[in-house]
């Protein structure tokens, strides 16, 4: 066990903010999220049970974000009346062609059910191991897997225009191995 | 990842492990202003101990000082505390349009109006009058079309509580100060001396500033 150091965690924001924003599906959002997340994070000391900080910041960012999907469902909005005064990030990636492609396939992951959505960022966004991410999420191993796996066929059948033939499965939350009775839990690491 | 060739999911993979997107300096600017802000306490903790009990006690002896000096009830009003007023139900009906047509409701704290914003798409919906610290603190709720809502609070008395922490936008010169406070996205500003509270769920950062900017007129550096 250890004291978490805040300065170290700065070191994790870009990671971070590109999982927000596949979680959220866009960038302004992203950046609220990840903001709150810290706020969270720093509001007291924390105590990490094992050495990785990414691991635990998950833990914190998918609880924020589900936080604030609850919060969103009480008051919906959607977009603002006035206009926005903050011009968008020009610049959103350091390989221009890759900018449209990008917002493409995180705003495609953004619309996954929420806990194929959470798999594929904790694995493949933010690149946690099956065991990280299944610790983050709470969910067993073999459970994750099987998430990560159908989340990614998703997006790849969203991308292409297919139908996505495992919605109404992910839907009805039929998963297979290890799925039932390890939905998420509330527990709130922050 | 193209429309002319859809990707494999072991394309797919590659393709999301790839992204190389960086959070935006503005993002982490904010972020590394949180951690600073952060450390300091525990860092003041190390000299603490070792002054020992003599430096403790001095120490002690300053902060009543200090408290002593600087009290008056004004001074014990939170950003904290204003927020969460922000953040009650309305207990009055919203004020009307000023009869004079100057952009103002019909409410205000001595000479600040509260804008009258339903030509910008909110409409007031509702008002409440609390005392805290010592301090009125008047706040008038904003309802945008799509079910958005915003607290406008002014508080009494001058000189303003001072805010710290967050990060600090100028519009038109007047420093607009942005925290996240208990969750909520706040916007605070000064108006011919008092303190200024924009608090919202579901509201961009953008729109807060917006409609803080909005109201320039009196503002002055909080």
């Amino acid at each position: 066990m250890r004291t978490l150091d805040p300065q170290s965690l700065t070191k994790h924001v870009d990671r971070l903010y590109r999982a927000a924003w596949a979680l959220c599906g866009s960038r302004e959002d992203a950046e609220d999220l990840v903001q709150e997340t810290f706020a969270r994070v720093l509001s007291r000391p924390r105590v990490l049970q094992g050495d990785d900080e990414l691991y635990y910041l998950m833990r914190v960012l998918r609880n924020t974000f589900l936080t604030s999907l609850r919060t969103a469902s009480r008051r919906p909005v959607k977009g603002a009346v006035i206009e926005d005064v903050v011009a968008a990030d020009p610049r959103p990636t350091n390989r221009p062609e890759q900018a449209y492609e990008v917002q493409e396939v995180y705003e495609a992951i953004s619309r996954l059910p929420d806990n194929f959505r959470m798999a594929l960022v904790a694995v493949d966004v933010l690149g946690l191991s099956y065991r990280e991410a299944a610790r983050a999420l709470r969910v067993r191993e073999s459970t994750l897997t099987t998430r990560v796996f159908r989340a990614r066929k998703q997006v790849a059948a969203g991308l292409t225009g297919e139908p996505a033939q495992e919605k109404q499965l992910a839907e009805t939350g039929r998963e297979g191995t290890g799925a039932s009775g390890v939905s998420y839990s509330e527990e709130n690491p922050s | 990842m193209s429309e002319k060739s859809p990707p494999t999911e072991s394309e797919l993979v590659d393709f999301v492990r790839s992204i190389d997107v960086a959070a935006p300096p503005e993002l982490h600017r904010r972020i590394d202003a949180m951690v600073t802000a952060s450390s300091p306490a525990r860092d003041r903790r190390q000299p603490r101990l070792r002054f020992g009990v003599t430096g403790a006690l001095a120490a002690a002896v300053i902060a009543v000082v200090l408290v002593i000096a600087t009290s008056g009830a004004s001074s014990t009003l939170t950003l904290h505390t204003a927020v969460a007023l922000t953040q009650r139900a309305p207990t009055m009906p919203a004020p009307a349009e000023s009869p004079s047509e100057d952009g103002t409701l019909a409410a205000h704290v001595e000479d600040v109006a509260f804008p009258y914003w339903e030509d910008r798409g909110w409409r007031a919906s509702g008002e409440r009058v609390d005392r805290a610290a010592g301090r009125s603190v008047t706040t008038v709720f904003y309802h945008g079309a799509h079910g958005q809502w915003v607290g406008y609070a002014i508080v009494g008395g001058t000189p303003a509580p001072s805010v710290s922490g967050g990060v600090v936008v100028k519009r038109g010169g007047v420093p607009y100060r942005f925290t996240v406070t208990n969750g909520v996205k706040v916007m605070t500003w000064l108006r011919s001396g008092h303190l200024c509270v924009v608090a919202g769920h579901g509201v961009s950062n953008a729109t807060l500033l917006s409609l803080a900017s909005g109201v320039g007129k009196g503002a002055q550096a909080a």
